[in-house]
């Protein structure tokens, strides 16, 4: 007859055995369902995020519509048209012979928004420039915020269709990016709507104040230019044409000072903003050489031609912030700015000029709420 | 910056993630240099004409319009 003491021992080994069966077993199932276990976790994170995107890009849908409604005062719903252009394409040209690519795109992408300027025109009338240039923006923001969404989900059905482990991984990794893209594009479409100048415009701003009360003519698309003079030197100042939320042709306007009116410049500043590293501050100003001008690079390419063809000089003057900043209401931080940009323009002309030259100061960036 | 007083209508605030700002618009005068600071309006762009000067009684001009975070009192 077992006493109570060997019963306890007998318990308890049982249950260390139990135990190791489980531990087994557990080995057993992370060996072979490991990366099925970790594909539903890291799927599972994805989803998540794919939700937010999905309301991020339905609000600014909703935003778009309300928007339209708003301003065109009309009965016609505008929510089909606005779903055409969210689902409209630009269809880059082929890059085997790279020769002249840079003329092609510049056509396709001035095609394109000439069809859809035409096409917010259509559906807002009567509406002032600055409403159709803000409806411009907002459904611009929609259509990115909608090619987001589809980019991410695609590669996240893909993923869980192929049970790619990798795939999936390499998704979750850039998902906080993404979501903090895709937050200050929805954070900008109130400063759109309200016409509020965003941290982009800290170029036009600075321009601005060179060209209040002169005459100005227009030099290219949606661009400006007046001419003063500043110490002895002839200033040619050029913005985008403001308060409409317009970033101008500052490449073309530059290229026809320069061969079609044929001033011989002798310096080209271009103030612009920058993105920040992680680390710098908001409102930080930076020197440098080269043509300053973000986007798709047609304007960049033409600066650069220009400028080399003709020897000219080109200085840069950035203003450091962040995405969210750049494309949400100007930052009193940016604007602090203001003061040493100028300070710096008025260094550059005097120390590398002289008395008689001819310089271009080119504020470049988004004019949204900055007139001239 | 001197900033004279001038009527505030109720301010809009915005929000940008999780951070709250007000929106001001700064009114300079271009014969006296007096400066106003006041809460944005729909409408407001710079080198817009803004009120008379509450000094000299000349047009004003908007030089800026910039967010401010919202400081919580406690």
């Amino acid at each position: 007859m077992p006493t109570l003491a060997n019963m306890s021992l007998q318990f308890g080994s049982d249950v260390s055995s139990l135990l190791n069966i489980v531990w087994l077993l557990s080995f057993f199932v992370f060996i072979v369902y490991g990366q099925r276990i970790q594909v539903y976790i890291v799927g599972n994170d994805i989803s998540r995020a794919l939700n937010r995107l999905k309301l991020m890009k339905d609000k600014s849908r909703k935003e778009a519509v309300d928007y339209f409604l708003s301003t065109g005062k009309t009965s016609a719903d505008p929510a089909v048209k606005i779903d055409e252009f969210l689902e409209y394409v630009t269809i880059m040209p082929v890059d085997l012979d790279p020769q002249g690519i840079v003329g092609k795109i510049e056509h396709i992408t001035e095609t394109r928004d000439d069809r859809v300027r035409s096409e917010v025109k259509k559906m807002l009338p009567n509406a002032e420039p600055i409403k159709v240039s803000v409806a411009e923006n907002i459904l611009e923001i929609a259509s990115s915020l909608n090619m987001i969404h589809k980019i991410v989900r695609h590669y996240y059905l893909l993923g869980k269709k192929t049970n790619s482990y990798i795939l999936l991984v390499q998704l979750q990794m850039i998902m906080p990016q993404v979501l903090m893209e895709a937050d200050a594009l929805i954070n900008a479409v109130d400063t759109f709507k309200l016409g509020q100048p965003v941290g982009d415009g800290i170029g036009p701003i600075i321009a601005s104040k060179y060209m209040v009360n002169l005459p100005k003519q227009v030099v290219a698309k949606d661009t400006v230019m007046s001419v003063t003079e500043y110490k002895g030197r002839t200033l040619y100042v050029l913005k985008a044409e403001g308060p409409m939320g317009y970033v101008g042709e500052p490449g073309l306007a530059i290229q026809r000072v320069i061969e079609e009116m044929n001033v011989p410049l002798n310096a080209i500043i271009m103030v612009d903003a920058a993105l920040k590293l992680e680390g710098e501050k908001t409102g930080d100003v930076a020197e440098g050489i080269g043509a300053a001008i973000g986007g798709i690079g047609t304007d960049k390419f033409r600066i650069e031609e220009v400028s080399a063809k003709h020897k000219v000089p080109v200085y840069a003057i950035l203003v450091k912030q962040s995405i969210l900043e750049a494309i949400t209401v100007m930052r009193k931080d940016i604007t602090d700015a203001s003061d040493r940009v100028h300070t710096l323009i008025a260094n550059l002309i005097e120390e590398k000029t002289k008395e008689g030259d001819k310089v271009l100061l080119a504020g470049i960036g988004n004019s949204l709420g900055v007139g001239q | 910056m001197s900033t004279a007083p001038a009527p505030q209508p109720p301010q809009q605030q915005t929000q940008q993630g999780k951070a709250k700002f007000n929106v001001y618009t700064i009114e300079e005068c271009p014969a006296c240099g007096q400066k106003t600071k006041r809460s944005f309006q729909v409408g407001d762009y710079i080198t817009k004409d803004g009120a008379n000067c509450s000094k000299c009684g000349n047009v004003t001009k908007i030089t800026l319009i910039y967010a401010e975070p919202v400081v919580k009192s406690k």
